[in-house]
């Protein structure tokens, strides 16, 4: 093997890693992510309790973070399109969170997004 | 390490990488699921009498219980109101003679609803206990289930609401088609409608909603003893809302 070869070999052998790598980053980013999340949010502690007396929600604080407009979606499922009234609901979000520009409104700003849920729900 | 080996070893880690952040991510996020209906079709269909001879002059203690309880749209204009339950004054003639009746009209709750046959986006569906209710999240006010309703029991909210009487309910922006919903967020907590409720207060007992399934539900029995009819039968759309004295 001369050394032309050699350096062929090298170049195809990185393109190859740098491919792959390129490929898993946006995935395992995903696994990390949460972790990264943590930090973050604890390094902006923005979120107001309104009512300290109840500690717990219906999921982890995690979960509720990132997929609580997907809790949502499956709980506004469950009751408009199958009827099933369970204990949970938009309601029981008030309970702790009772006011939306002291919560919802925090993030939603930060991020401009504007959901459409109170355009038709009481969320004062 | 040979080139095929090489190839089948880069496959099989991106294969196992990609396949266990999908699966990482699938568990984290799948905390409940949707599944099955609330209501077995078949065991329940909600229908409902009314008994026009009994119903007073006048009075529109149901239309406002209704408006109060779903938030229904009512700006003062004939233009925008939207009427879930909404009284006409009909006129039949009887050879010579004419006779004036009021009529209450609301969504008749069709076993086989021409509304929602032509949504294009199925946001209004027929519930498995029969009540034909749209989902708002999902409509897009393409307005071909007012069209398509023989009854005109469908109306577009053209502009938002201002009033927010229950503050329980949502009401609907604008955009949006909707009709009565039977008060299905009351039958399934088990009450009555807020018509229901409302007629009965005031003495009258006009209105009857029970389970047409069960044969001996009040308006089972109303319809087995009185002669009923329903509006436009003839189209085939199968109406739920029976009316004595039409
Ligand atoms: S009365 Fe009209 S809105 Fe109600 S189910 Fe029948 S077609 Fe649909």
């Amino acid at each position: 093997m001369n050394i032309k070869n050699i350096i062929q070999c090298r170049i195809g052998f990185f393109a190859a890693l740098l491919a792959i790598i390129i490929i898993i980053y946006p995935l395992g980013y995903s696994l990390t992510d949460y972790a990264i999340a943590n930090d973050r949010a604890e390094a902006q502690p923005f979120l107001e309790r309104t009512a300290p007396e109840i500690t717990d929600c219906v999921e982890d604080t995690i979960y509720m973070r990132y997929h609580h407009w997907e809790l949502l979606g499956k709980i506004r499922e469950e009751i408009v399109r199958y009827g099933k009234r369970g204990d949970v609901s938009l309601d029981t979000c008030k309970k702790c969170h009772t006011s939306r520009v002291k919560f919802c409104n925090k993030c939603h700003d930060a991020i401009s997004m504007t959901p459409d849920c109170f355009g038709c729900h009481y969320y004062p | 390490m040979d080139r095929r080996d090489f190839m089948k070893m880069t496959g099989g880690t991106i294969l196992a990488v990609s396949s266990g952040t999908y699966a990482f991510q699938f568990l984290v996020a799948s905390g409940r699921s949707v599944s099955g209906d609330n209501i077995a079709a078949g065991t329940v269909r909600w229908g409902m009498v009314i008994d026009l001879n009994k119903c007073i002059e006048g009075c529109t203690a149901c239309l406002d219980a209704c408006r109060t309880e779903n938030n229904v749209a009512f700006h003062g204009d004939n233009r925008w109101d939207v009427h879930w339950i909404r009284k006409v004054k009909a006129e039949q003639k009887i050879g010579t003679e004419s006779k004036e009746k009021s009529i209450l009209l609301l969504c008749n709750h069709c076993d086989k609803p021409p509304c929602a046959q032509v949504c294009p986006v199925q946001a209004t569906y027929k519930r498995n206990d029969g009540i034909v209710i749209v989902d708002h999240h999902r409509c897009i006010g393409c307005r071909y289930c007012m069209i398509a309703c023989p009854y005109n029991a469908r109306y577009f909210n053209m502009k938002d609401s201002e009033h927010w009487q229950n503050e329980e309910r949502p009401k609907r922006s604008h955009g949006v088609a909707e009709a009565c919903t039977l008060c299905a967020h009351r039958l399934d907590t088990g009450r009555q409608p807020a018509c229901v409720e409302a007629c009965n207060n005031t003495g009258a007992g006009v209105l009857f909603v029970g389970n047409l399934n069960d044969s001996d539900s009040e308006v089972s029995q109303l319809i087995a003893d009185r002669p009923t009819k329903r509006l436009r039968e003839e189209l085939g759309t199968e109406p739920k809302v029976h009316y004595i004295g039409l």
